[in-house]
């Protein structure tokens, strides 16, 4: 995206990751705060400044998966979510059902779902041929 | 209904065209053959057999003034035929290809004819009245990959080609002798043969179904990943939108006005999109009827099975019935469309069009009752 994101390729993967730390706490209190909805918000805001450098990836992931394991109303977070998040948050789910591991594949599952219900299978069409922004 | 006659031809159809009168129709039956259908008394003959290509024909125009008919093969040929007294002949055009002939358009003065093919190639053909034969240039440069589907700008130079590679490319094919030297105004005049105009990067997946708005300012094509984009001012600074859509990707489009695009596809169903007062293009409906999302959906009983192991594997009661109820089944084609084609005059405004598509079914539509979509 335009800005400072923008830039982020050539800022060196550190401040990305120090970025992605600071998101992390963010998302630590919200959740405290019982608001999965909006920690998944900021977990999914900014991977649009796509790097391919692995650590940054796997930072956003272990973010976006914290807050994806929280959420307990799937329909609720769904409806309040934007539209334009539905494409970046297919790609997530499929990360999180790559991974094998049995709870995190329950619950990507089950957004999976909905997810299709609602985005439809446009949205399963983008993640897989967008080969250029990986997550 | 917008749908005004679905008439079954053959198992799958490649392409088709049109007669001028549009009282026949030139199709390929997914084999190696032109079928010419014409209508006599509400049913089909079965008029005419083209029968030169070794391999699928892939492409077929017919032309509206001159009555000529192109063909493109995957046999790296194509074949122009004259209808001369009641009898088809071929004329073989050399494209000098090494690979399968993708799609072929004539162009608005039906003096020159653009073939896409697999050798990432387009060549440009035109009639040498000397040698009385059709000679092709070919645009050899640029593309990275086979090129999907062509597009004539209506000042007859401009020519839209998008690609496997994701890319879709404007060029100029201007020929010397072939075409008047104004025919283009402003910064576009000096163009060359085979110069790159511009190239829209907008896609990662492969491109489909290029075409240019009636008045040439607005270029439309999709994506095999489910979108559709719109460029506006094409030339040094363009304006594009990308438009995501819900369903399955589509294959062809089709501007019915300046501002109204019908896109076909793996959907079975057209979709009309539409641009707003702003220049904002978004999706505005399907076309064909469709099953409403309260209803449970039978859409065959594979693709529920399939989501049904998918979604069943969480242990949670799943209705799969439920799941994107929005395809349809039993709706007027009933595989993927390829291809759209307007009917009748060619001009600002199209009303009636014909799709065809790989269920082997032609279908006619015709807007005249879908107020809303000629509001727009």
């Amino acid at each position: 995206m335009a800005g400072a994101e923008g830039f982020v390729e050539a800022d060196n993967a550190e401040a990305i990751i120090a970025r992605i730390e600071h998101k992390s706490r963010k998302i630590e209190s919200l959740l405290k705060q019982y608001k999965p909805v909006e920690a998944l918000k900021t977990a999914l805001e900014g991977t649009y400044a796509m790097t391919s450098d692995e650590r940054c990836k796997s930072a956003h992931w272990i973010a976006v998966h914290r807050a994806l394991m929280a959420i307990k109303d799937v329909d609720g977070m769904l409806s309040s979510l934007d539209p334009e998040y539905y494409d970046i948050l297919m790609k997530y789910l499929y990360r999180g059902l790559s991974t094998g591991d049995r709870p995190t594949c329950d619950q990507c599952l089950r957004i999976h779902e909905k997810l299709t219900e609602k985005a439809g299978l446009g949205c399963i069409l983008r993640f897989l041929t967008d080969t250029v922004n990986t997550v | 209904m917008a749908v005004m006659a679905v008439h079954q031809f053959a198992q799958c159809i490649t392409c088709h065209a049109w007669s001028p009168d549009q009282s026949m129709v030139a199709l390929c039956p997914n084999n190696n053959e032109v079928h010419i259908y014409r209508l006599v008394e509400d049913k089909w003959e079965k008029v005419h057999v083209l029968q030169k290509h070794d391999q699928v024909v892939s492409g077929i125009d017919w032309s509206t003034r001159s009555n000529r008919i192109v063909t493109a093969s995957h046999d790296r040929n194509s074949y122009v035929w004259n209808l001369e007294g009641s009898e088809w002949v071929p004329t073989l055009v050399i494209l000098r290809l090494n690979r399968a002939a993708l799609c072929v358009q004539w162009s608005p003065k039906e003096n020159k004819f653009a073939v896409g093919s697999g050798a990432k190639t387009v060549c440009i053909c035109y009639y040498e009245q000397e040698n009385n034969w059709w000679v092709s240039k070919l645009i050899r440069k640029r593309h990275d990959s086979s090129v999907t589907s062509v597009s004539w700008h209506p000042n007859n130079i401009l020519l839209a080609t998008t690609s496997t590679d994701g890319k879709c490319r404007v060029f100029s094919t201007f020929i010397k002798g072939v075409d008047a030297k104004d025919s283009i105004k402003g910064t576009l005049s000096d163009s060359k043969f085979g110069e790159l105009i511009v190239q829209l990067d907008l896609s990662s997946s492969w491109t489909f179904g290029v075409k240019w708005s009636p008045s040439g300012n607005t270029l439309a094509y999709v994506g095999h990943n489910s979108m559709i984009y719109f460029v506006d001012d094409v030339g040094p600074s363009p304006l594009a939108q990308n438009v995501v859509f819900r369903d399955l990707p589509l294959r062809d489009v089709l501007f019915v006005s300046e501002r109204t695009v019908i896109g076909v596809g793996f959907d079975c169903n057209p979709m009309v999109f539409a641009a707003d007062e702003r220049g904002i293009w978004s999706f505005i409906r399907y076309l064909g009827e469709r099953k409403t999302a309260s209803s449970p959906s039978r859409y065959g009983s594979q693709f529920s099975e399939a989501f049904g192991k998918f979604y069943g594997q969480s242990k949670h009661g799943v209705s799969n019935d439920t799941v994107d109820t929005s395809r349809t089944r039993g709706a007027v084609h009933e595989n993927c469309i390829n291809s759209i084609i307007p009917l009748g005059e060619h001009g600002a405004l199209t009303r009636r069009f014909s799709t065809s598509g790989l269920d082997g079914r032609i279908v006619l539509w015709d807007l005249e009752n879908e107020q809303d979509i000629l509001e727009l």
